[in-house]
């Protein structure tokens, strides 16, 4: 479903992926564990073609980076569910419509829009909160409706970059148990993370990333 | 599709009330520049309508041999009307050369001279589209090839005067026009610019979800045309006041009319609409 094959992508400064092969198959949970700034979340954007690889090339969900035009990268990423460790939340706008943002830009009917955002929001247990602003959320809160928001497309995969970074112990526990009821549900998921404690813990398929390369 | 272009709409409007003061200021200079258009075209026609109205009085004077016969002048009239360009010729015989010389100077000819030395003349004009002085020296010189005339006479200096001046003066207006005009585009670029900025975090997150290029662009595009729409209808009422002001003013004044309105309000919306391509072109690679 993603495969990394041999990925190449060096930022002006030399740094950024030496080598990078990895693959994420339908209903995985996978782990991509590394120290800070050792390129976890420039694999992430090369899953999601806003880096492209100089050499190697990555292919998602038959999307292939090589012959891959411009105008369907929209496309691709409406398969992908992204959340990052800053929510990056529309402050001015309610939780409901933070979810229903994606609908909309992506072309989704008016009442399919209401019955998806009211579904996803009762499965990551927001809808009590459909109406509040981001900033009157907790942290963790914040984040399930980022996790709504990636969801509501139905994407095939999850991509999480250090969800749990911003949260304490308790809200990352939440989340965690959250990804992993998803993850039963059949929607595959690749966690960024630099936390070992978080991965002991919840045990699934590993992937080691340090200076760029895989192993 | 009518989703995505409703949302595109409410959007564009969302951004351009975020973006106040500088919507105002593109606004503002759209405005302005399309009224100091609109003055300049009213200026060209009126300049245009009086070198009109000289070149319509164009006529060619032709001097007929004194010893031409009746039938002979009419077998000249005849050789001059056919020539291309020659809209009608009126024969002035040399007794009415000296009616009009007595017109003219309040003397009879007679009192100064024994007989009379004018000679009979053509008066020729010229056909609307020939009444330039590169056509009307043409006509002049074929005309002077007959047999039996002795001289052309037309103002032709004076008509190259005007027509050289006139072409200074349109040009200069046009430049005028289209330094505004550049003015005015990039006023807006530089507003959906700002308004390009402070929306950032949104146009990320549209491009994480999988927005299309044109679905994220065209809020902006949108903002583009609703500024040139406002400045261009703007401009079209300021007309509409100044026509009903000054109609009763200057009567012989040919002012912008009602029909050039929507002409004003598409150069407004040309100018947002380029403004905002701009723009995105430069700060918005998607």
């Amino acid at each position: 479903m993603i495969q990394l094959s041999n990925i190449v992508a060096k930022y002006p400064g030399g740094e950024g992926l030496e080598l990078v092969k990895f693959t994420v198959e339908p209903g995985e949970f996978v782990y991509l564990v590394g120290p800070s700034g050792a390129g976890k979340s420039s694999v992430l954007k090369v899953i999601y073609l806003d880096i492209f690889p100089q050499s190697g090339h990555v292919i998602v969900n038959g999307y292939n980076s090589l012959t891959i035009k411009k105008k369907h990268i929209p496309y691709l990423r409406r398969k992908l569910g992204i959340i990052f460790q800053d929510f990056k939340l529309l402050p001015d706008r309610c939780v409901f419509d933070n979810v229903a943002f994606t609908l909309r830009v992506t072309g989704t009917r008016r009442h399919d829009i209401k019955r998806k955002v009211l579904r996803v929001l009762a499965e990551v247990g927001l809808s009590h909160k459909r109406n509040k602003l981001p900033l009157q959320l907790s942290g963790g809160e914040q984040q399930r409706v980022a996790i709504a928001r990636a969801l509501v497309n139905e994407p095939i995969v999850l991509l999480a970059d250090e969800p749990t970074g911003n949260l304490d112990p308790e809200s990352a526990e939440d989340i965690m148990r959250l990804l992993e009821k998803i993850n039963a549900k059949g929607t595959a998921i690749l966690m960024a993370t630099h936390d070992y404690r978080l991965v002991r813990h919840h045990r699934s398929k590993i992937v080691r990333i340090e200076k760029g390369k895989t192993s | 599709m009518i989703t995505g272009l409703l949302h595109s709409i409410a959007e564009g409007f969302r951004g351009l009330i975020r973006a106040k003061f500088s919507a105002f200021v593109s606004i503002s200079t759209i405005l302005l520049s399309l009224i100091l258009i609109g003055v300049f075209v009213i200026f060209i026609l009126n300049a245009q309508r009086l070198v009109n109205q000289i070149q319509s009085r164009l006529e060619l004077e032709i001097f007929i041999d004194n010893s031409y016969t009746i039938e002979q002048v009419e077998e000249l009239r005849l050789k001059i009307i056919a020539i291309d360009g020659v809209d009608s010729v009126r024969y002035i015989s040399k007794e009415r050369a000296a009616e009009i010389f007595r017109q003219q100077f309040g003397q009879d000819i007679f009192e100064i001279l024994d007989e009379n030395p004018l000679p009979s003349s053509f008066q020729v004009k010229v056909k609307p589209s020939f009444r330039s002085a590169g056509y009307a020296g043409q006509i002049s010189k074929n005309l002077s090839k007959l047999e039996g005339v002795e001289e052309v006479f037309f103002r032709q200096d004076l008509l190259i005067i005007l027509e050289r001046y006139i072409r200074i003066f349109v040009a200069v207006i046009l430049g005028i026009g289209l330094l505004l005009a550049v003015g005015s585009i990039f006023l807006v670029s530089n507003t959906i610019k700002l308004i390009i900025f402070s929306r950032s975090p949104i146009i990320e997150i549209m491009k994480l979800v999988g927005a299309t290029r044109q679905f994220i662009r065209r809020p902006f595009l949108v903002e583009g045309i609703i500024q040139g729409l406002i400045g261009g209808s703007l401009a079209a009422l300021f007309f509409y006041l100044i026509l009903k002001i000054l109609k009763l003013e200057i009567p012989g004044l040919i002012l912008i009319n009602q029909k050039n309105y929507p002409l004003l309000m598409m150069m407004g919306v040309l100018f947002g609409l380029i403004g905002s391509l701009l723009a995105l072109r430069k700060f918005l690679k998607y």
